[in-house]
């Protein structure tokens, strides 16, 4: 008996996989329902773009209008679509499931750099510079591929509590190694990459610090981390 | 509704020799075992609390390390001191379910500790790892097979194929969710192409540092962009490709064009080119390892014992001494 319904029962274990994985990876925008993300340059350039195509195409539109439209549309989809995954949430979470393979979907036009400075005798010296083979201040953390993740997060708006907590872990090395320094700096150099064809003119790609974050590196002498 | 689900059922219950899942089994324990001896220099500063020396404050944690006691530095290097054992008995054969069922909780249990410092790479491995507690993949090919028959591999396994199907699947769906979502005007035709050219200028993943030499080879990356982006998704084709090779005996026209212009092999040495590619230029993780430790699913085992038989022969050709060279004068 068992011999012929387990067939069946394996077929059904499966094809319940098959339906979990699908659904879940059908495109939504997780993890980009912040009004806050949106207001980043490179989305925004994007939602320019689309208008633009948009209204080439006979149906004029305006950044504004695209932008509230697609965020009524995304409140209202995902809103059906938790319903509808819900139920498959505890799946997800014990079996590894989980589906989100939203990579590179869109090049970000805007990136940052992070650099570290210490202020010793009343000057900052640059301490480490993002992907620079000589100021590589503990780059074997800070250029780790997942450490990168956490970093490249921390440049967006929304992570600035995370990004000030890193400052903190940041002070408390330098504080413990440079005794001679009085103050740590972080901050981001922002840009926009150029386009190839300017590239090719000669033209460098320039930007503006940004988030800057100091701590007096007094505070974290002797402290536990 | 009867005879499409008794199709299914049957198609879930077919059977292969063990030497596909085998391979996969081999691929995707060296990719864990690389994934769990990478995150050893920065795993107490990411998975460790501020208040233990990690970089942020951390939720307490759930499920598996909370019942351990919470995530203190002893607990955490046991934890990935598992990880790298379980992925060594994967790579050998030994247990290799139960093996890939700790890996996986474990990893799960690590990875959730900072969800910042991580990436897709992990659900990745994940995904497969689930596969793999379900494929009977150490009957050849593994210590296991050498232990119970005496040689190495067994020709005569039969194993259940569908674990292999649905890591076929994970990848089609790897690829095709993330092609559809590449709306960006930079990734579409009709834009400029140049997304791949932008994403190897983000300082965050780049491998080499300053890219802007790219920009004197723009066109290439510009027909590397469309090329992606095509390959993305068109990523379900292999699953019609896949088909049209099994029902190769009774094919109609799309699947004798799938079979002529080998779509499965060319969409596997795209794939394999351009995981060299991204694994080269960029810093992504184990992204590339672990996508690459799936595409042994491609091929049927029957393939893969012929390969295996052909590495055989030659090896033995190597192994016997070649005659000696005349040296008697010659007759006459």
């Amino acid at each position: 008996m068992l011999q012929h319904i387990w067939p069946h029962a394996r077929a059904g274990l499966i094809a319940f996989h098959i339906f979990a994985i699908g659904a879940l990876a059908i495109p939504a925008p997780q993890g980009g329902m912040n009004r806050r993300a949106w207001s980043n340059p490179t989305v925004q350039a994007e939602f320019s773009a689309w208008a633009a195509r948009l209204t080439a195409a006979g149906r004029p539109t305006t950044t504004e209008e695209l932008e509230a439209f697609l965020w009524d549309f995304a409140v209202a989809y995902m809103g059906q679509r938790k319903k509808i995954l819900e139920p498959m949430y505890p799946y997800y979470k014990w079996s590894g499931t989980h589906q989100p393979w939203r990579m590179f979907i869109a090049p970000h036009r805007n990136p940052s750099k992070l650099h570290i400075d210490l202020k010793v005798d009343g000057d900052w010296q640059p301490l480490y510079i993002a992907r620079d083979p000589e100021l590589d201040w503990r780059a074997d953390l800070l250029d780790n591929e997942r450490f990168r993740s956490a970093l490249f997060r921390y440049a967006w708006r929304q992570y600035k509590g995370s990004y000030r907590q890193f400052g903190r872990w940041a002070a408390h090395e330098a504080a413990a190694e440079f005794p001679e320094a009085t103050h740590i700096r972080l901050r981001w150099y922002q840009y926009r990459t150029i386009e190839p064809a300017r590239i090719r003119a000669g033209e460098e790609q320039v930007g503006t610090f940004e988030s800057p974050l100091t701590f007096t590196l007094d505070e974290y002498r002797g402290e536990q981390p | 509704m009867i005879r499409p689900w008794k199709r299914f059922v049957a198609l879930m219950d077919r059977r292969e020799g063990g030497e596909a899942l085998a391979a996969l089994r081999i691929g995707l324990g060296l990719a864990a075992l690389s994934a769990a001896l990478d995150v050893w220099p920065v795993a107490d500063l990411i998975w460790l609390d501020a208040e233990l020396g990690g970089y942020r404050k951390l939720n307490d944690p759930e499920g598996l390390i909370g019942w351990l006691g919470g995530a203190s530095a002893s607990t955490l290097h046991g934890l990935m001191a598992v990880t790298v054992v379980c992925a060594l008995l994967m790579v050998v054969g030994v247990v290799p379910r139960l093996a890939a069922l700790v890996y996986l909780q474990v990893h799960m249990a690590l990875t959730n500790l900072n969800g910042h410092a991580g990436g897709s790479y992990d659900e990745l491995l994940d995904n497969a790892l689930w596969l793999m507690v379900f494929a009977c993949s150490h009957a050849t090919w593994s210590l296991t097979c050498r232990l119970r028959t005496g040689k190495w591999s067994n020709p005569d396994a039969q194993v259940l194929a569908w674990p292999r199907y649905l890591m076929v699947l994970q990848l089609v769906i790897v690829y095709a969710s993330t092609g559809y979502q590449k709306v960006s005007s930079h990734w579409l035709p009709g834009g400029d192409l140049g997304a791949l050219y932008y994403i190897l200028q983000q300082p965050s993943w780049s491998r080499h540092g300053d890219m802007s030499w790219l920009a004197w080879l723009f066109p290439v990356t510009q027909a590397m962009t469309l090329g992606v982006w095509l390959f993305e998704i068109g990523a379900p084709l292999l699953l019609v490709a896949l088909w049209a090779r099994s029902s190769r005996t009774t094919a109609g026209p799309l699947r004798r064009w799938m079979n002529r212009v080998r779509f499965r092999d060319l969409f596997g040495l795209f794939g394999v080119g351009m995981h060299i590619g991204i694994w080269s230029l960029m810093s992504v993780g184990p992204f590339s390892a672990i996508s690459l430790a799936m595409y042994p699913a491609l091929w049927h085992a029957d393939e893969w014992r012929r390969l295996s038989a052909r590495v055989a022969g030659w090896r033995r050709r190597r192994q016997t001494p070649s005659p000696p060279a005349a040296t008697a004068p010659r007759a006459g």
